[in-house]
């Protein structure tokens, strides 16, 4: 090799390693997908003296979670329902009525069921339930208690609950309430708890289900609709550039809020895969039937289900 | 610090094979006693149901009524995931094992293997009998594009079940006509069966009776084809050899 060449490598290694090392001092100002993945996998370092928890790929202390979690929901409780179609395709309407249809809510002997919907805000489950139940089963007591922790959401539920037929029926009931420990509903009383895209923000998710445990009868059972992990490696590609390359731009421009959208998505992936949660249920107690999950649109989300045994 | 992961990585991950538990065993063995197929609380409300089925069909409403019955709110038919193919499957699966119970050849029995599987047939038919008005319901069910892998099995598994107890032992190719034929043989009998009025079903043991006949013969023919096809085979094949070609 002559020197020429040798010195004109040379060169060329000095710019590369140059350039390698600018960029490394580059702050990040935006969060794309490689980023956002690269944040994820950040060594976990313990922040003051609380405990810590996820919020999105950022690790913070829990009682920070819960503020930071209220500010996103009361953030998008406006363009909530125009935010999933426009996200989702339209296919979280789908997901919802599968949902629904498959627990056939309501009683064919007159006594109505005790449903309670967590995290149901918008009470987009809580009128498909008493739809379901009216018109399917022809059951005009099974009642529904909306519980969610989010003042801005509950409010935006109140409001279209007003303009359906349930308005005056009694059968509707909102209360605001942390998931984790709800004191106001006495142990054993409700027939079948539901939460649906609501599990992945909360702070505790083990005394979440524990607290479930506790207010089903027995017999009772908890469902849970919710984003999952995608099995398909292709499709999971596909999916994670659509999750982490649109949704915030969607979230931008439609409802002007690209950091709670961001958020969303990175909650997703943080969300423990579908057998993970299913050991998290078993752990609570519940039995778990069959798999214990239902996959949704080829994993994007699944319906978790347990039953309080007898 | 932060961790470098090479940029194919974040696209193409490697698929590893998961681990499963395997509950019970993967081949049958008479040493050691069969798992319960039902977790207990399944059975429990699949047992009332089944007493619900003759009046109710196999339905959500002979679910609930069995869940009622057993003690369990209406919502824990959640348990049972596929709904009324599971009351189904319920029906098939103990019918099946309740065989080996209701049907015992004694060591020394003169009985050849066609008349084994004729009673042993028989006997599951007659397993249908207080349902046999719903059974039409549970063969549409049954038909329905996600229940049909799960109903063929269960079929293979009878029909498997009949070779095994009528003591059945051949490893060859004939393994499998046998569970082909006979599972065809029980389907068509099972269908004839659900517009049988005739006493005691009478009419069905007929048809049984005609099929099996049937299947015997083909198995003839192609067993006698075979040996005529093989004989003429080796004979050309010698033929050629003394004729001095290399094959």
């Amino acid at each position: 090799m002559t020197t020429k060449a040798i010195a004109c490598g040379r060169t060329a290694w000095r710019s590369l390693h140059y350039f390698a090392k600018r960029k490394k001092c580059q702050p990040i100002v935006y969060r794309c997908f490689w980023c956002s993945i690269r944040q994820s996998q950040k060594t976990e370092e313990r922040i003051g003296d609380g405990r810590i928890t996820h919020f999105g790929f950022e690790t913070i202390s829990e009682a920070q979670k819960e503020k930071k979690v209220g500010a996103v929901f009361s953030s998008v409780a406006s363009s909530y329902d125009t935010m999933n179609d426009l996200m989702s395709l339209g296919i979280h309407r789908i997901w919802k009525d599968h949902f629904v249809r498959s627990l056939n809510p309501g009683s064919t002997s007159g006594k109505g069921w005790n449903i309670l919907d967590v995290a149901g805000g918008t009470g987009d489950i809580a009128f498909r339930m008493l739809d379901h139940a009216t018109q399917v089963n022809g059951d005009h007591s099974t009642k529904v208690t909306i519980a969610d922790i989010n003042p801005d959401m509950l409010a935006e539920g109140k409001k279209r609950a007003l303009a359906s037929k349930y308005a005056d029926t009694g059968r509707l009931h909102f209360v605001l309430g942390n998931a984790e420990s709800m004191p106001s509903m006495p142990s054993d009383s409700v027939d079948l708890y539901t939460v649906a895209f609501g599990i992945r923000n909360f702070t505790n998710k083990d005394a979440a289900l524990r607290e479930a445990f506790r207010v089903l009868r027995p017999g009772g059972v908890f469902a849970c609709l919710e984003f999952s992990h995608v099995n398909s490696t292709l499709f999971n590609a596909v999916y994670k550039r659509w999750s982490f390359g649109a949704i915030p731009l969607i979230g931008q421009l439609v409802a002007g809020d690209r950091d709670s959208y961001q958020y969303l998505v990175e909650s997703i992936e943080r969300f423990p895969a579908q057998e993970e949660f299913r050991a998290m249920i078993g752990d609570a107690g519940f039995l778990v039937p069959g798999l214990g999950y239902e996959n949704l649109s080829g994993g994007i989300a699944s319906i978790h289900r347990g039953i309080k045994p007898l | 610090m932060r961790s470098s992961v090479p940029f194919y990585k974040l696209i193409w991950r490697p698929v590893y094979p998961r681990c499963t538990i395997r509950r019970g065993h993967s081949y049958h063995s008479e040493n050691h006693p069969q798992p319960h197929p039902f977790p207990h609380a399944q059975e429990q409300i699949l047992s009332s149901a089944m007493r619900h089925v003759p009046t109710h069909g196999f339905s959500m409403r002979a679910l609930t009524e069995g869940a009622k019955e057993s003690g369990y709110p209406e919502v824990s038919v959640q348990l049972l995931p596929r709904g009324v193919f599971d009351l189904i499957n319920y029906h098939l699966v103990t019918q099946r094992l309740a065989l080996k119970d209701r049907v015992q050849f004694t060591k020394d029995s003169k009985l050849g293997a066609g008349k084994k599987v004729r009673t042993l047939t028989l006997e599951r038919l007659r397993a249908n009998q207080d349902i046999i008005h719903q059974w039409q319901g549970a063969l549409g069910q049954m038909s329905l594009l996600g229940n049909i892998p799960a109903s063929l099995k269960e079929l293979h598994m009878l029909s498997d079940e009949i070779w095994y107890l009528s003591g059945d032992t051949s490893v060859d190719t004939s393994w499998y006509t046998k569970r082909a034929s006979l599972a065809a043989l029980y389907a068509s009998s099972e269908l004839f069966m659900t517009a049988d009025a005739s006493k005691d079903f009478a009419a069905t043991a007929e048809f049984v009776d005609r099929r099996l006949e049937d299947v015997q013969k083909v198995g003839k023919t192609v067993g006698g084809l075979g040996q005529f096809v093989g004989f003429w085979a080796s004979n050309t094949l010698h033929l050629a050899r003394s004729w001095g070609m290399r094959v």
